[in-house]
């Protein structure tokens, strides 16, 4: 395996694991200080039971997170430190920023979880909700730096220097807030409903039903309001990226040749030697309106862009697919949860349940799919008509090693984790309280 | 600004070495218990660790982003040519994070607490030697620094920088100053007759420091390190370390006396004093190559990029560290205000 493919299947490796834990890490400290404070309203013992018992999956989920985060923190100048010496003092500021975010976060847990008896009631939930705050915070810093290598800003590029370096305008490049929010709203989407799934299988399987169900209505509720809100989040990127990065949403698209009232595929299968997709169901004009706002709007095709500035079609073709696809199905079940509302008797129909329980995962599948099409969508380029990606490879050989070496850690530690939060359910099951 | 990010830089060093190293020295102090006292180790570590450690290892990531901001030239040769040994520190730091949670937060105690303890002793040894080794390499002058690194063979370049004697003498050095700040914290976070423990766990890793220092700076005075000559011909660098030498005197006093905020006051002035004699020999030449040394001051970022991070550290600083002093006594770490 060549260096170049070694290190970056070794970055999308620790990332795509990373994505799942800081996710969880930024979500589930929300679902906690809600169940929280229904148990200082009501009192109702089972609230509190709930609230420990997510408070353990916050410990567990917030310091894989955290190591993860370290080790990618790492990585970046690892594995790409030809991107770093340059980019690194321009795209300082979110990742200084998220230092200081992060650490509030480890503070404000370090509270929040040996302060139960010790700390004023009101003051500990508090720290409750600040661990939520600064955890999101501390994504949208991330999202920020990677906003920045899609449309780099802050900075002259003059004879292969970057001068004239402007850190907050870097930080605050035109990519950052269509990315955070689209990732924001994904991350309660996805966490939302792989928690209430989990929560609504104990159901299915009539485990201590009346707190299982208390638990998938407050992560149902989350997952479902971000679900409905995320199509509109996701028009604001297409719109953007139709006017940024038009090769990136050419490739989304599988869309060859430049025309006017570009018609929108959807499924299908690529053929990059043909440049045509077969089996798809075409809606004419429908991309042009998507991307421009206009049926007749002329978009952009692969063939306008030279052959080593594309990215690889197919990849990101699919990603988008499953993404957008993936993204429905949730918009109509956060829907349908709404209306179950309407409906008790749902509720006591196993299919309802079952219905979520295979939902569990989904969100977060789309959610990697949406990453794979920004990042696999952004290649050759690690910085956006910049730099290669091939230029900021480490000249360190034999990479592909340490990616073997991830591949297994990292598989190891996903089934600890997995079984670490089965027995965690079981004893839950099992206690009285 | 300059000189608030330096600042920085040192301050998140120093706090990392001590709180961090105190860290790694609970598990070191545990690996080298007989079975009884482990558990013992392992209960105190919880008690007294557990609301801070992941706090204490923000240090690290603080630093190394402070490094590509400001540094990025010097981040450059770090990252590369000492790929394989970060690469071992990122595997210790994961592996014992993943185990302390693991044996606290395992709903379900069984057998598995022995394959969580061994993982969380293992790492917590390695990773502070592998650390203590990084920094051996950038003072060893065995750093070759060339236009192409394509020139030079593999074991050049990405070994032989961390992987010699001197560093690896550095980086025991480095696991010995943790297991002796660890047993100075647990005494006094344990009963009286359990302190006796610790007390003498102080004494053994105060040897070992010694010992080690002592075999580093022999063995870099006859193979001629610069460094080492360096420090030695450093009128201030011998006064530190002097210092800290004598600051065992009250160190003991305090510690016989159970006077726990200053013993922990003692060691951590000890600690920086050590740390302080081995940067300014040579500041700011951190890293010391075959040929030449460089300095950290060399290709610095911009002045806008400087200015912004110095900000950016002392807004952050002003949220974390009230923060963090307000943790730290809340659980009892610190007994100034009561006494």
């Amino acid at each position: 395996m060549e260096n170049l493919d070694a290190a970056r299947l070794q970055m999308a490796f620790t990332l795509i694991f990373h994505i799942v834990f800081a996710c969880i890490g930024m979500v589930m400290p929300f679902f906690m200080v809600v169940s929280h404070y229904k148990w200082l309203k009501t009192r109702d013992q089972i609230y509190l039971t709930l609230t420990k018992s997510w408070q353990k999956g916050v410990a567990i989920f917030f310091v894989t997170g955290a190591v993860s985060g370290t080790a990618l923190s790492f990585e970046l100048g690892l594995l790409w430190p030809e991107f770093m010496k340059h980019a690194g003092p321009i795209i300082g500021m979110p990742f200084s920023l998220e230092g200081a975010a992060f650490f509030v976060e480890a503070i404000a847990l370090g509270f929040y979880l040996y302060g139960w008896n010790k700390l004023p009631e009101k003051f500990h939930w508090v720290t409750g909700i600040i661990i939520g705050l600064s955890g999101v915070a501390s994504g949208i810093l991330v999202v920020a730096a990677n906003g920045w290598m899609n449309s780099p800003t802050g900075f002259d590029y003059i004879d292969g220097q970057f001068l004239n370096i402007d850190p907050v305008k870097a930080m605050l490049n035109p990519a950052w807030f269509t990315q955070a929010l689209h990732m924001t709203l994904a991350a309660f989407t996805a966490t939302g409903f792989a928690v209430a799934g989990i929560h609504a299988y104990q159901v299915y399987k009539k485990r201590r039903v009346e707190l299982h169900k208390k638990a998938f209505k407050i992560a149902i509720t989350f997952g479902a309001i971000a679900a409905i809100l995320q199509p509109v989040s996701g028009d604001i990127s297409a719109k953007d990226i139709a006017k940024r990065q038009p090769v990136k949403l050419a490739a989304m698209e599988a869309h060859y040749n430049t025309e006017k009232g570009a018609p929108l595929y959807i499924g299908g299968i690529v053929d990059n030697e043909k440049q045509e997709v077969k089996y798809k169901i075409a809606l004419p004009g429908m991309l042009s309106f998507l991307a421009f706002g206009d049926l007749d709007a002329e978009v952009r095709g692969l063939n306008d862009f030279p052959e080593d500035e594309r990215p690889n079609v197919a990849i990101v073709h699919y990603a988008f697919q499953i993404m957008v696809g993936i993204g429905s199905l949730l918009l109509f079940a956060g829907i349908l949860y709404f209306v179950s509302l309407k409906r008790k008797k749902w509720f006591s129909s196993n299919r309802y349940w079952l219905l979520f329980v295979l939902l569990a995962p989904m969100g977060f599948i789309a959610l990697e799919a949406g990453w794979i099409v920004t990042e696999v969508g952004r290649q050759p380029w690690i910085i956006h008509k910049i730099m290669r990606t091939k230029d900021a490879v480490t000249p360190m050989p034999g990479i592909v090693f340490s990616f073997y070496t991830y591949v297994v850690v990292y598989l190891t530690l996903s089934i600890a984790v997995t079984w670490l939060m089965l027995r965690q359910i079981k004893v839950l099951n099992n206690s009285s309280h | 600004m300059l000189y608030v990010v330096l600042f920085f830089l040192i301050f998140s060093l120093y706090l990392y070495v001590v709180l961090g190293g105190a860290d790694y020295g609970a598990g070191i102090v545990e690996l080298f218990s007989s079975e009884e006292n482990q558990k013992i180790t392992k209960k105190t570590i919880y008690r007294v660790m557990g609301p801070v450690w992941e706090a204490n290892h923000i240090w690290i990531i603080i630093l190394i982003v402070i490094l590509w901001i400001a540094f990025p030239a010097y981040y450059n040769i770090i990252v590369v040519h000492l790929h394989i040994p970060l690469t071992i520190i990122l595997l210790g730091v994961t592996l014992r994070g993943v185990a302390f949670v693991f044996r606290h937060y395992d709903a379900v105690i069984d057998n598995s607490q022995k394959l969580y303890d061994s993982m969380f002793k293992v790492s917590s040894l390695v990773t502070p030697i592998f650390l203590g080794m990084v920094f051996g390499a950038l003072i060893s002058g065995e750093i070759l620094i060339v236009d192409d690194v394509g020139t030079l063979t593999f074991y050049e370049a990405f070994i032989e920088p961390w992987l010699n004697i001197f560093s690896v003498l550095v980086g025991l050095f480095f696991a010995a100053l943790c297991a002796f700040l660890s047993s100075v914290l647990l005494i006094g976070e344990s009963e009286k007759e359990v302190s006796k423990i610790y007390i003498r766990k102080a004494s053994i890793a105060t040897v070992v420091v010694f010992i080690v220092g002592l075999v580093t700076f022999v063995y870099g005075y006859i193979f001629e390190y610069v460094f080492v000559r360096d420090f030695l011909e450093n009128n201030f660098a011998i006064a530190f370390m002097l210092l800290s030498g004598i600051l065992l005197l009250p160190l003991r006093i305090t510690i016989r006396k159970g006077r726990r905020v200053l013993s922990r006051f003692f060691a951590g002035l000890q600690v920086f004093l050590i740390l302080l004699a081995a940067l300014i020999s040579h500041f700011p030449d951190i890293i010391i190559t075959e040929t030449s040394s460089i300095s950290l001051l060399d290709n610095i970022a911009p002045d806008s990029v400087i200015r912004v991070l110095g900000i950016s550290l002392i807004i952050g600083g002003a949220v974390i560290l009230p923060g963090l002093f307000h943790l730290l006594k809340s659980f009892k770490m610190i007994k100034i205000l009561e006494q």
